[in-house]
């Protein structure tokens, strides 16, 4: 592919200019929701309003929390294609569980446990098989897919008992997918920075055989990452599966596609090596607030998706000419 | 690389599709006649010609998932020159198939000019053009075409079906282009090593461009294709076709990495999922046992075939 | 390049006017509308000529063991199971008709034309089919009939030469009523209201958004329409469309409806999170099994729908009746089991009833 991966770290330079070129994607995201809020409220102050924040930044939390094993994978170099068919088997299974009567306790850990499982097996296929994950993935986006509607029928799943659904309590005013959205991308970003393990992700992505001659086992690394990635789809799953009363047995159509685009736009270098979660969290929050202001400023709605994209497009665009910008002036 | 391994993963897939064509042909009586054979040929043109081309982008180590939006916004932009704007529609399909490749050229421009990774770019896109599709349509569809028009999706010349024809001739051209002749080299050049291609003084980006307009090309003449065969215009129109695009490549051996990959490969690719799909329901499997089954033959052709040259070169 | 695609963006937003487009409904098609009259006075309708089908050269099917495959939208959404249930049901009863249910994972009408396809090839004796789109699914269909197959519509029709008949499961016009009438009683004939649907390109939906219109401009003037959002068939995003609603709209917002039975399951959870029941109301089509923890909670209190498993059994008997025979063209009723005789309406369509209103009262009688 066309860009040369960057290092994850660069040498030292100023604080500032330091933390600017470190975190450039996040800045440059935090800044296009900071503009959309700002002229969105000119036009219409009711989305400035408490519950309208609520909203936008609950609304897509499952996804900001997948996009977070998403860019692990990412980050090493991988990507996953099932991940929206994932969520859509472990939903079914946590709802299943839960009709069945079984504590709520097991219904939240079952998506967990069984989307690590599920995942590691996908992990060893990419690690011991030599498959590329790209292939793995998309064969496991059939498998998936397709087992969910056989087993299920199609049947829905109703009749939840109230206190399964978790997405619905709040904590101190704030709902609860806010709280594990934030939870998570905090631990995740300290873990990646800071762990032996985290960096050594990093580490694998940027350049696989310096890694291993640095005595980093990439194998067994993988089959983990892609566990943890598993485990972390279902912690999306649970938000996913408590928002309503209802469970679909169908899966969101294009959820990996928006899970991977939140990944990408959010700074995680599709090359590997480079990125942060809290990039990812961001693009997520920022997908729905374009979503929900296009809405509030009266955009037709058959122009909707078209907008969307061509904002997609210009953060990435901005993001490439800083990138670009910066090479140069490296070079120099 | 040398050509015996090139051969290696093209040989086992052609050994799984004629295991696949027995099976099946075994299953159910009515799957191997040339009846069936020549309708499912009709039923895959669209995403063959699609994945052909995408052998290509994914030699250069890129990848391009904006096909099927640029496939729904040719279509739609077929409908609107002919219905909305009054043009003949011989030049309506002309204007439809420009509007394919100038959004490809606009991929090319993106990954060359901005040096924008080729997968988020075309994610980037994907939004976009199926946006401008939905946005142009207005949610109508465009309907009542001449009878002329449907000789290229319902008809048939000398016995087979017209697209077929179209399909088989961009196949030979591809394989060409990319077996035997400078812009092939180029290609898998670029792949490879793109650093040592540009230092070679191969004009990469180039290279790059055309391929991603070519890519804009197929999409389009696919969207006329189906609009032909399904008699109207619809804004969701190929939606998802990159996946099944995709998967054909890959499992017809290219390297997702670059620098790997045929079109005879895409082909066989192309086939097996094919005969796949229409043999098992035949055989009375239902679509969702069909899905589940193709992602298990896709995982298990690649793995099987590692086994084979367990080199690394993944 | 930025400042290209900021003037590109500027270009687009102006020559297609961010601003809504006054007096249209975002999300109806432009096809003729028939509102039926405020009162209810029940329109006679024209007779028509039969304009459906004729399958070539048939083989006599009349009282033998035929095999039909039922092709829904889509697999993997409550409403097709419980069509898929009602076939199955006819079938057992029968006990000459080897129904199965096979359709796409995703509504998309490539796989749905390509498995009619396979089937036509596999040599069924009849298809029930559900159209994802009315045209691009007739030629596949036509093949059908040139092969001697009979083709049954259900829920979602084709174009009419394409098949033999229509189970028509309430007449557009008379949802559109349901709708209009439901939400006028609960909150008012001069409210405001928003939509939620699924896609601006599912023909049902526009059909009935278009048939909506036209009603409300005769029988309710003053009701105001505020604005039709996607929701694909998504319930999340359903959820989150509906939140945008009430959380733009404020105390002007009155009304919901949704236009599928996954959008309004959907938008009445977001009412119910948002504490604005009694103050918003939810009205749509939906399966009671999906309403029930609103109804129950006095959030929602009408639900339009036609029984789904009535459709499909009903669905099922046409087509018997058809390979029998029985059913020809000109006829003007069709008997159909359990539900009694049914009426023949717009030349080739067998009408299932009256849209049904499921309210608290009747809610937990049905189980789909």
């Amino acid at each position: 592919m066309s860009v040369e991966a960057a290092p994850a770290f660069r040498p030292r330079r100023s604080g500032l200019t330091r933390f600017v070129s470190a975190y450039g994607q996040e800045i440059v995201i935090a800044c296009a929701i900071l503009i959309l809020f700002a002229v969105v409220s000119l036009i219409n102050p009711r989305f400035l309003g408490a519950n309208n924040l609520n909203t936008i930044i609950s609304g897509n939390a499952y996804i900001a929390v997948a996009a977070i094993g998403m860019s692990m994978i990412i980050i090493t170099g991988n990507i996953d294609v099932s991940v929206g068919a994932l969520i859509g088997v472990l939903a079914t299974i946590s709802g299943t569980l839960a009709v069945a009567g079984y504590p709520v306790w097991v219904a939240w850990g079952a998506p967990i446990l069984a989307g690590a499982a599920i995942n590691a097996v996908v992990g060893a296929l990419v690690a011991y098989g030599k498959i590329p994950s790209i292939v793995v993935t998309l064969g496991m986006l059939s498998i998936l897919r397709g087992g969910l509607v056989s087993i299920t029928g199609g049947a829905w799943i109703s009749n939840l008992p109230p206190d399964f659904l978790l997405a619905q309590q709040r904590l101190l005013g704030v709902p609860a997918p806010v709280w594990f959205m934030v939870i998570c991308t905090v631990i995740a970003f300290l873990w990646m920075r800071y762990s032996a393990f985290g960096r050594s992700l990093y580490a694998i992505g940027g350049n696989s055989e310096a890694a291993r001659a640095a005595g980093i086992p990439i194998e067994r690394r993988i089959v983990e990452v892609f566990a943890i990635h598993g485990a972390i789809a279902g912690v999306a799953t649970i938000l996913f599966a408590t928002q309503l009363q209802i469970i679909q047995s169908t899966v969101p159509p294009n959820l990996e596609l928006t899970i991977i685009t939140a990944s990408v736009i959010g700074g995680v270098s599709i090359l590997g090596g480079t990125g942060t979660v809290i990039g990812s969290t961001l693009a997520a929050i920022l997908f729905s607030a374009i979503g929900a202001g296009l809405i509030f400023v009266n955009v037709s709605a058959y122009w909707l998706r078209a907008v969307i994209g061509l904002l997609i497009l210009i953060t990435v665009l901005i993001d490439m000419l800083r990138r670009n910008r910066e090479t140069r002036q490296a070079s120099r | 690389m040398t050509i015996k391994k090139l051969l290696r993963h093209e040989t086992i897939l052609a050994v799984l599709v004629v295991l696949a064509l027995i099976v099946l042909a075994a299953q159910s009586p009515r799957f191997f006649t040339v009846d069936n054979l020549l309708n499912q040929g009709r039923l895959m043109t669209e995403v063959g010609l699609i994945a052909i081309v995408m052998t290509f982008v994914i030699v250069t180590g890129g990848i391009d998932l904006s096909v099927g939006s640029i496939l729904g916004m040719s279509a739609i932009m077929l409908g609107v020159f002919w219905k909305n704007f009054g043009l003949p529609l011989e030049l309506a399909i002309f204007l439809a198939l420009m509007v394919g490749t100038l959004a490809g050229l606009f991929n090319g421009l993106i990954i060359t000019r901005f040096k924008v990774p080729p997968l988020i770019a075309t994610l980037g896109t994907l939004a976009l053009y199926r946006g401008i599709a939905e946005g142009v349509s207005q949610a109508r569809s465009v309907r009542g075409y001449p009878d002329w028009f449907y000789v290229l999706g319902q008809g048939q010349v000398l016995g087979v079906p017209t697209q077929l024809w179209l399909l088989g001739i961009v196949a030979v051209v591809a394989a060409v282009i990319l077996g035997m002749t400078t812009w092939g080299r180029m290609t898998y050049a670029t792949g490879s090593n793109e650093t040592a291609a540009r230092f070679s003084g191969l004009r990469v980006d180039r290279v790059k461009l055309l391929i991603y307009s070519a890519s804009g090309f197929a999409a389009a003449l696919a969207a006329v294709i189906f609009v032909s065969r399904v008699s109207t215009t619809r804004s969701d129109m190929g939606t998802g076709v990159e996946l099944d695009a995709i998967t054909a490549v890959v499992l017809g051996g290219t390297s997702i990495f670059g620098g790997r990959g045929t079109i005879i490969g895409t082909l066989l690719g192309l086939i097996l999922i094919q005969a796949l799909k229409n043999g098992l329901s035949l055989a009375g499997v239902k679509s969702d046992g069909t899905i589940v089954l193709i992602g298990a033959v896709l995982i298990l052709t690649i793995l099987i075939s590692n086994l084979f040259h367990r080199d690394g070169t993944r | 390049m930025l400042k290209k695609t900021l003037v590109a963006l500027s270009v687009l937003s102006l020559s297609t006017g961010m601003v809504q487009a006054q007096g249209t409904w975002t999300g109806g098609d432009d096809l003729p509308t028939t509102p039926l009259a405020c009162d209810g006075t029940a329109a006679t309708p024209a007779a028509k000529e039969y304009d459906g089908g004729v399958p070539t050269n048939p083989p006599d099917r009349a009282g033998q063991e035929i095999t039909v495959v039922d092709v829904p939208k889509l697999i993997g959404i409550g409403y097709f199971d419980a069509t898929s249930k009602g076939i199955a049901e006819a079938a057992a009863e029968m006990g000459n008709m080897n129904a199965t249910t096979d359709g796409p994972t995703e509504a998309n009408i490539d796989d749905q034309i390509t498995l009619i396809d396979n089937y036509i090839t596999s040599g069924v004796d009849g298809i029930l089919f559900a159209a994802n789109d009315p045209v691009a699914i007739a030629p596949v269909l036509k093949k059908a009939l040139e092969a001697g197959i009979n083709v049954v519509g259900y829920d979602a029709n084709s174009e009419p030469d394409a098949r033999q008949w229509f189970v028509n499961q309430a007449e557009f016009n008379g949802i559109a009523k349901a709708m209009i009438d439901s939400l006028a009683a609960e909150v008012g004939e001069d409210a405001s209201f928003a939509i939620v649907t699924s896609t601006f390109t599912t023909p049902n939906q526009a059909r009935w958004i278009a048939e909506m219109e036209a009603y409300a401009t005769e029988c309710y003037p003053n009701l105001q329409w505020l604005e039709t959002v996607e929701a694909q068939e998504d319930n999340i995003l359903s959820f989150n469309q509906a939140n945008t609603l009430i959380n733009k709209y404020g105390d002007d917002l009155k009304g919901i409806l949704g236009m599928t039975s996954v959008a309004t399951p959907a938008a009445a959870d977001a009412v119910t999170q948002a504490g604005q029941c009694g103050n918003i109301a939810v009205i749509g089509l939906a399966t009671p099994n999906a309403m029930k923890p609103y109804v129950d909670a006095d959030c929602v209190k009408s639900v339009v729908l036609w029984n789904p498993v009535d459709l499909g059994y009903a669905a099922a008997y046409v087509m018997r009746a058809t390979a029998d025979g029985e059913l020809q063209p000109g006829d003007t009723e069709v008997e159909a089991g359990k539900l009694g005789t049914l009426s023949v309406i717009n030349g080739s369509e067998i009408l299932l009833g009256a849209p049904f209103i499921f309210t608290k009262e009747n809610i937990n009688d049905f189980d789909f």
